[in-house]
């Protein structure tokens, strides 16, 4: 409570995390600070870490060490003996409340229309009534242009149609911060111009945002901050123009003239 | 005339022996064999193993022979049922073990994003399992069930041996008796009228539960 004014502005502050399968270190002391409206975009080769980082934000992954600060309140923070422990149960619940997750693969849920996808978590975790929730989950489709598809099962929809209601369905809970893993990596070039753009939307709407993403473009323009990992720690980060325009590093420069050619 | 008429009524009044074995087995085997699965997959070794060699006793050896042990060898170390109790114990262990790991496969093909993108939506373990799981996996196994349903329809004639009266018992009494297949083929259609029904019931579930593709 202490640091509530202090806080406030972060949506989430993460300490030196650590994060090991096995014995294969993953996550080597990764820290960083997300504010309220900021969009961060995580960038690096494959196999950095990048997808795993993300997946310990919410709790998708368990971390061994370091803290996670959730709107001024800890997920998760070092016991005495240096270890990560948990928030109690239901504080837990309520803080990974606040974050919204798409994932590289939509992951809809097949036997419900459109809108059933919608309405799930609403009615179960918030036990809202259909009559509730409906409108404001037609409002959703309709602003990412899918609500004449309301009643459609996601088998007949594209990628991309199925990506923009993986988002609609995760804003569906009201979260304050939302997590992208490559929403478009599973997209034909062609249909991820329309998941961008509900994105770029998103952020427009200054949505607090984290996403790790190969669109270079869509990092440069969009997010406030990126970071650059590499083998489980973050190389370098600052603003999308210095980092693209004048990178620092020896392996930020290699991995960025990789990504041009 | 009246001696066709007393055949299938006679065939009649066996088949419900055999429907009564059917539905009984088929009401306890299913929810049995869906708790053996989640007891398999519950990532409790003990149990695992303890389901695995259930399951494995029960496939892997001849349902007569386990029906013809908790009919006639468990009487002989004092545990005695009723005739139709020996049956469904025995149909009941043994279809259960189909079923349950028909039901194993089928929680197993779920992909893991399901659980995921549940649980990032703020759902419970049970929740989860109740809303996004189990539809999903009797849309994958209604067709396995659906075999297996037929099958059982089938294998009931195995009481044959436990001298219960059943449909089949009845028809070859008479064909015995009067030395006239006509028993046999009235016997026949009544099983083919059985899984025809069930066949007819399955394609109504499955067109349900398959409203979408995946
Ligand atoms: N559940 C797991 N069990 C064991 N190892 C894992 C697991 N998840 C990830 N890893 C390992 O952790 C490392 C980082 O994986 P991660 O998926 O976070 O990389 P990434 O940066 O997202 O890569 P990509 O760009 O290919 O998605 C890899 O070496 C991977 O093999
Ligand atoms: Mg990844």
């Amino acid at each position: 409570m202490e640091n509530t004014t202090n806080n406030a502005a972060y949506m989430l502050r993460v300490r030196d995390i650590h994060k090991s399968f096995q014995d294969n270190e993953v996550l080597k002391g990764i820290s960083l600070d997300v504010c309220r409206g900021e969009v961060l975009s995580i960038i690096g080769p494959s196999g950095s870490g990048k997808s795993t980082l993300l997946r310990c934000l919410n709790r998708l992954e368990t971390i061994d060490k370091g803290s996670i600060e959730v709107k001024g309140e800890f997920l998760v923070e070092n016991d005495d003996s240096g270890c990560a422990a948990y928030a109690p149960t239901e504080k837990a619940r309520a803080l990974l409340g606040c974050m919204g997750m798409v994932f590289q693969q939509f992951n809809l849920f097949p036997h419900m229309t459109v809108l059933e996808n919608l309405m799930e978590a609403p009615m179960q975790v918030k036990k809202q009534t259909r009559e509730e929730i409906q409108p404001a989950a037609e409002e959703l489709l309709r602003k990412v242009g899918l609500y004449e598809k309301r009643d459609a099962y996601p088998s007949r929809l594209s990628g991309g149609q199925q990506q923009r209601v993986a988002i609609a369905r995760a804003l569906a809970m009201r979260p304050d911060i939302m997590l992208f893993d490559e929403p478009t990596s599973a997209l034909d070039p062609e249909l991820t111009v329309e998941v961008l753009k509900t994105m770029r939307e998103l952020a427009a709407e200054h949505m607090t945002m984290v996403v790790v993403t190969h669109e270079m473009t869509f990092a440069r323009d969009v997010s406030n901050h990126v970071i650059f990992m590499a083998d489980g720690v973050i190389v370098e980060q600052g603003r999308p123009s210095d980092l693209f325009g004048n990178p620092k590093e020896e392996r930020t420069r290699m991995f960025l003239g990789n990504m041009v050619k | 005339m009246d001696k066709l008429t007393e055949t299938v009524l006679s065939i009649l009044a066996g088949s419900k022996v055999t429907l009564e074995i059917f539905i009984f087995t088929l009401a306890m085997s299913l929810p049995l064999g869906f708790f053996v699965a989640l007891l398999r997959l519950s990532g409790i070794r003990p149990l695992a193993i303890l389901m695995d060699v259930y399951i494995w006793i029960m496939r892997g050896s001849p349902l007569m022979l386990q029906l013809l042990f908790v009919y006639f060898a468990l009487p002989m170390i004092g545990v005695r049922f009723s005739d139709i109790a020996a049956a469904l114990l025995a149909f009941t262990l043994n279809y259960a073990a189909y079923f349950a790991e028909i039901f194993r496969a089928g929680i197993q093909s779920i992909p893991r994003g399901q659980y995921e993108a549940a649980k990032t939506l703020g759902l419970t373990y049970s929740q989860t399992m109740r809303r996004i799981i189990l539809p999903q996996m009797i849309h994958r196994t209604l067709p396995p069930i659906s075999n297996e349903t037929i099958n059982l329809v089938k294998d009931t004639s195995l009481i044959y041996i436990l001298a219960m009266n059943d449909l089949l018992r009845v028809a070859r009494t008479i064909v015995q008796r009067d030395f006239d297949m006509t028993a046999f083929f009235i016997a026949g259609a009544f099983y083919l009228v059985m899984t025809a029904v069930l066949t007819a019931i399955f394609k109504r579930m499955e067109a349900h539960y398959g409203k979408y593709d995946e």
